[in-house]
Formats: structure tokens, sequence, C-alpha cells
């Protein structure tokens, strides 16, 4: 019990890990589901009625339930570290917060043992589809109940992150010297206290119109459904975007040996990229008829530049590095190359003539997995690789690490890359069944899913194998550079035992490293 | 929109080439540098951490494609909203759980059908066809992927959008939008006739 009720960041951020790894799996486990129904033309193994809940759950599960919590709690167990703080700041309400979205995740599940099953009406749940009428039944409820309180605990977690960041900075930690995932943290947070309540309201008002109606009627009704969703809606994928680039940076920065490059440019271009997160979801309205088009399009196609820029920063911390490739900078790359293809199927997108063809359809379920799976998840896998040590105090196997890699960029693109020939060429998402022209490329993606089955049962065997059979990592395996590093694996409970070193930078080891060299070089004594 | 097909191919190709071009260079300088950039022996990392003029010249070049790309969405946009053809083909569209009905105005065709019997209608090529698309219950998107358009039906709205069809033949056109249970199986067709064989065709749907 003791356990269950610790408050410390970096137990409730255990926690975290465990529930949205379960939650990965579950929801990974309908993906494998619907893919085999997709293999063939026709129904073989699922009905409609079941169909429409597996894509549901999937989908609600791997955002609402998986990378979402996955990213805030990176957040929570790295931000306090890399700050130099001893506790997260408010440690009761980060451990509410996990409670919270436990318990959303488990309600939202157990729509299953109900009589009509779980919620069936995709993870945005549209005006008029999803109100009584359209989707009677305990589990379309369940479905609501169980979003409004994982959403809300998110936003607890993303606040007390928000508030260490803000409050808890040790002496020399200028908002100028925190680290690159920590200011990819404080971008996070500010989306989510900016953009998760409205969420939070629109599901409770979902439920007021479920059960007493009169909420979303008229002919305005579904439009402001939409408006108040997608308010949410698109902050939230850069949300699921932001902490892994941060983790790819640090990756990306300690393997090239380099401080990152362009760190005040980044600061830039990430709150750039977060004032436009906000002025973008009617991108996904256009074909509503309803959203000014014109301006949408514009603010989305501006999303380039600070993506740019990001890209440009990556790259330029490689250029006149000496790059080792371990398996956290080979998952780093992965992100880097595959994302990429995200976010320049996410320009084609924001040009509403050309999303009228595609959107709606398999070509933005494959620009979406792209970004999410092929970028955030191979993003999360470089940090998971790169903070595993630091985290339990084992390395992971480093040729088993590499393996699974290769097995999940061969998996992911055999999934995905297909998906935007069947969206062109007229496959709609959503549906179970499909046109017999269809088949060839619907069985690749299919054996696609299961080639990234096999990636992900190696990468838990990696983390199981490694944690039964421990190589001590020790302190700082990987000569890093942030303060994360210059305590214990696992850190102890108060997170530092011996005075943090003076903060100079956002890569304070690193200035330390610096200085003893040019100590050694000059020849000089070094001040006691 | 007279011709959303051709213009849609032109804006697609540009958006796409550009796409590849940035794709190509990007993953070439991350292949240069991984190469060029491994650890070796003797090889000391290099301290610059900075190269703000060349962010600043970065961000003006991807501004300037944006630009480009902005600037011909939005021509391209201006004429799907400019659906004001005279002497149009008009035809209302009721879509509705799970199936679709097509009206003619003024001629009293009237074609219906769901996802037992999918509904056929027909256009004449070549002239101008305006939609004004509607649902009886939930949303609905009427979607003609050889158009490379499709738009949403929304109760207690009515969306216009003008269409022209080229050569003839049919079309398949399905429901892009999550609506329920049978959404797999909300399809129509179009039949794009000549002339004569459309005025056949309403005569024997009166």
């Amino acid at each position: 019990m003791s356990r269950l009720a610790a408050t410390d960041h970096k137990q409730t951020a255990a926690k975290i890990a465990v529930a949205s790894i379960f939650f990965f799996l579950l929801s990974g486990l309908l993906a494998l589901t619907m893919r085999a129904e997709l293999a063939q033309p026709g129904l073989q193994f699922v009905s409609d009625h079941t169909y429409d809940e597996l894509f549901t759950m999937h989908g609600s599960g791997m955002i609402y339930l998986f990378l979402t919590p996955a990213a805030l709690g990176l957040g929570l167990y790295l931000v306090p570290l890399q700050v130099g703080a001893s506790q997260i700041a408010a440690p009761r309400l980060a451990l509410f917060g996990f409670w919270l979205y436990l318990c959303g995740g488990l309600t939202m599940y157990s729509g299953f043992l109900t009589n009509n099953g779980a919620g069936d009406d995709t993870w945005t749940a549209t005006i008029p589809l999803s109100n009584s009428t359209g989707t009677p039944g305990m589990g379309m409820d369940l479905w609501v109940i169980g979003v409004a309180l994982a959403v809300f605990g998110s936003l607890l977690i993303a606040i007390t992150i928000l508030l260490t960041i803000l409050r808890h900075r040790a002496p020399g930690m200028t908002m100028l010297r925190l680290p690159v995932f920590s200011w990819t943290m404080l971008a996070t947070t500010f989306m989510v206290v900016g953009s998760f309540p409205v969420l939070v309201v629109a599901m409770g008002l979902l439920l007021a119109e479920r059960h007493l109606g009169g909420v979303f009627t008229g002919s305005t009704g579904s439009i402001v459904y939409q408006h108040l969703f997608w308010f949410y809606g698109h902050p939230v994928v850069y949300v699921m975007f932001f902490p892994f680039v941060g983790a790819v940076g640090e990756a990306v920065a300690t393997f090239s040996r380099k401080r990152f490059f362009g760190y005040r440019a980044l600061v830039v271009s990430l709150l750039f990229f977060t004032a436009l997160s906000m002025a973008v979801w009617g991108h996904h309205m256009f074909i509503t008829g309803a959203v000014k088009n014109q301006y949408y399009s514009l603010t989305s196609s501006l999303l380039a530049v600070p993506a740019g820029i990001e890209y440009l920063d990556l790259i330029g911390t490689m250029i006149g590095g000496a790059i080792v490739l371990r398996a956290p900078m080979l998952f780093a790359l992965g992100f880097i190359a595959q994302f990429l293809i995200g976010v320049l199927t996410g320009i084609i997108v924001a040009s509403p003539p050309l999303d009228d063809h595609v959107t709606g359809t398999y070509f933005i379920v494959a620009h979406f997995h792209y970004t999410l799976f092929a970028g955030s998840l191979f993003g999360l896998l470089a940090g998971v690789h790169y903070w595993f040590p630091k985290a339990t105090g084992a390395m992971l196997r480093e040729r088993l690490a590499k393996a699974s890699f290769w097995v999940l960029v061969l998996g992911a693109n055999l999934t995905f890359f297909p998906m935007f020939f069947l969206g062109y060429d007229g496959m709609p998402r959503r549906v179970a069944d499909y046109e017999p022209r269809l088949g060839d490329l619907n069985l690749l993606s299919s054996i696609g899913a299961g080639v990234i089955a096999i990636g992900v049962l190696m990468v838990l065997a990696n983390l199981v194998v490694s944690l039964r059979r421990r190589e001590p990592a020790g302190d700082d395996p990987w000569g890093a550079q942030t303060l994360e590093w210059w305590t214990s694996s696992p850190p102890p409970e108060h997170n530092f035992e011996r005075p943090l070193p003076q903060i100079t930078s956002h890569a304070p080891l690193l200035d330390l490293r610096e200085h003893e060299e040019e100590v050694r070089e000059r020849r000089v004594e070094v001040p006691a | 929109m007279a011709s959303t097909r051709n213009d849609f191919a032109s804006v697609w190709s540009l958006y796409l080439w550009i796409g590849i071009a940035v794709a190509v260079l990007v993953l070439a300088a991350v292949l240069f540098a991984v190469v060029r950039y491994r650890a070796r022996p003797g090889r000391a990392p290099s301290r610059r951490a900075e190269a703000n003029l060349l962010e600043v010249g970065v961000a003006i070049v991807i501004l300037a494609i944006v630009a480009l790309l902005v600037f011909r969405t939005f021509h391209t946009e201006a004429k799907e909203d400019d659906s004001s053809a005279a002497g149009a083909v008009r035809i209302r569209v009721d879509a509705f759980q799970w199936g679709w009905k097509f009206t003619y105005p003024g001629q009293g065709v009237t074609v219906i059908g769901n996802s037992d019997r999918e509904p056929n209608f027909a256009v004449p090529a070549g002239r101008t066809v305006s939609f004004a698309l509607t649902s009886s219950d939930v949303i609905h998107a009427m979607w003609i992927p050889g158009q490379k358009f499709k738009k949403d039906a929304i109760p207690g709205r009515v969306n216009h959008f003008d269409m022209e069809f080229g050569g003839r033949g049919r079309e398949q056109g399905l429901c892009s939008e999550f609506c329920g249970l049978r959404h797999s199986n909300m399809r129509f067709g179009v039949w794009v006739l000549s002339d004569a064989s459309y005025e056949r065709w309403l005569a024997a749907h009166r």
C-alpha cells in the first residue's frame, strides 16, 4: 500500500508508465484485430458493430490513455531532475491525476462489459451521432465519462509539471538554461492548460446532451461540438509530439557529443508552435462548410516554419559532432526520418482543395500514424532507451534494442505507407469492408501490423530481460549533458545527494567536461 | 468550380513535388551527418552551437515556400467557393442512415437507395452540376473519389457545391464520414451521360 500512496514524482511516473504500457498493449491488440479483418475484403472475423468498437477504442485508447499520459509521465519523471528540484510541485495533485487517468481508462474500457458494447462513435464522438438517439447504451456513457476523467487527470499532472518549471528551478537555472526536454515540456503544459479544460467541459455537455437533451441542438449544435472538440483535438496532437522532440533532442545532442544546436531558436520556435497550435483547429472542419477555410489553411501551413527550425536544429546538432549510433540514437534518427513524412503530408492536408479529396480516408490515417506511431512512438522509444538506465540503474540489451528498432521501422512503413495509396484511391477510414480492388495493399498493411507486433514484443522482452538480469548502468552511462545524470541511477528519494554543479547553460554537465578539458589542455591547476 | 479535377491535379503535384524535394534534402542531410560525422578516434566534436543567420535564413525560405503554396491554395479555393453557374443542372442530395436520396428539382425525378441497394443518379457530361447537400439524421460526407472532392452532409444545414463531370461512364461515390452501423456500405453511383442519354434517363425516371 505504501507504494500506491507514495507521492514521489518518480513513483507516480512509474505508475503512469505501467498503466500507459497496459493501455498501449490493449489498444494495440484492437488494432491487430482490425488489421486481421481488413487483410481481405468482406467480413471475416468481426461484425460491423464490433469493428466500430475496435477503431473507436483503439484511437481513444492510444490518444487519451497512452500517448498523452506517457508524454506527461516522461515529463513528471524528468523535469524535477532536469531543473534540479528535489520533488515535483504539488506531488499529491500529480498522484491524484494518475488515479483519475487510470480510473478514466478502466471506465472507458469497461464499456466492453455492457450489453451494447464499448463506445463506438470514433475518438471524436461527433454530434448528433453520439447523442442518445444516435448511440443509445451505457457503453457510450462510460466512454464519455472515461474520456473526461482521463483528460482531467492528464491536466492535473501537466499543471504540476508547469509549476515545477516555473517555481522549483535550482539556483542558476534561468529559463534560458532549461534543458531542451524541459522546454518542450513547458510548451506542452501550456497547451494542456489552455486546451484540455475545453474537452472536459465538452464531455460534460455531451453527457448532459445524452441524458437531458437540448445542449447541442439545431443546425449549429453539431458544429459547436466540433469546435469544442477540435479546440482540444489539435493542441493534443502536439502534446503527443513536443515531449518526444525533446527526448530526441537530448539523445541527438548526447550521442553527437555536442551541445544542442540553435537552442534559442528552438525555444522561439516552440513558443511560436504553441501559439499556432491553438489557432489551427478548424482545419479538421474544412469540409463542413462551416469555417473560414482560408484562415485555418494559412495558420496550419505556417506550422511548417517552426517545424523546419526544429529539423534544422536537430540536424545542426549532428553536423560537426562525433556521432555514436547507440540504440537511443537509432530511435531518434527513426523519429527524424519518419516524422518528416508526417509533417510533409500534413502540409498537403492543410490545403483545403487537397484535403477535400483525402480527408476522412486512409490517406489521413497514414498521415497521422506517420506522426503518432512512426514519429512520436519512435521518439518515446528513443526516450525510453535513453533514460531507462537512469530510472532503473540497469542497461538495456543493446543488440536486442537495435534489432527491435529495425523490425519496428520495417513494420511501421509496411503498415502505414500503403495507406497513403489506399486513401487516395478511394478507401474511406472507419470501414470494416472495402472494394476488392484494394485487397493487395490492405494485405500488405496487415502483414506490416504483424511485423510491428513482433517489434513491440522484442522491446518488451528487452525491458523484462534487462530488469531481471541487470547490467549496472552507473550514474551517467552515455556521457550526457543534463542534471538528471548528475545523480545516482535510480535517483534517491529527494533526487540529489550531492550539491549540484554550477548551472551555466542548458547543458551543465557538458559545461563541466568542457571546462575540465580546457584546464587539462592549458595544464592549469584545478582550483580546489 | 468548373474544373476541380484539373485544378486538383496541378495543386496536388505542386505540393507533392515540393514535399518530395524537401524530404530528399532533409534525409540526405541526415545521412550525410551520420556518415561524415561518425565518432572516430581523434575526432573532437565542434563546439559551435548557434548560427542565428542560418536559422533566420531557413525560416525565410520556408516562409517563402509556404507563401507560394498558400497563394496557390487560395486561388483554387476561391474558384470552389464561386458556385454561381447559371444554367447548371441542379441536384438536391439528402443523406440518411444509411443511404442517399437524389432529387432533381422541377424535373419530378427522385432516385433513392440504401446500403442494401445502392442508388445511381445521372448527370450530363461537360455541364456544371450544382449540388445542394444535407442530411436528415447524423453527419455524413458525400465523396466521389474520381472527382477528388467531398463535402459534409450536416442535418439542418445545406452545403452547396458545383462539379463538372468529364468522361462518360460510371463513377463510384461513398460516404466518408463515420455515421454508424452500415457506414461501410453507404455507397452510390454516378452515371455520366451524353446530353441525349441524360434526357432519356430523366424521362425514364419521371
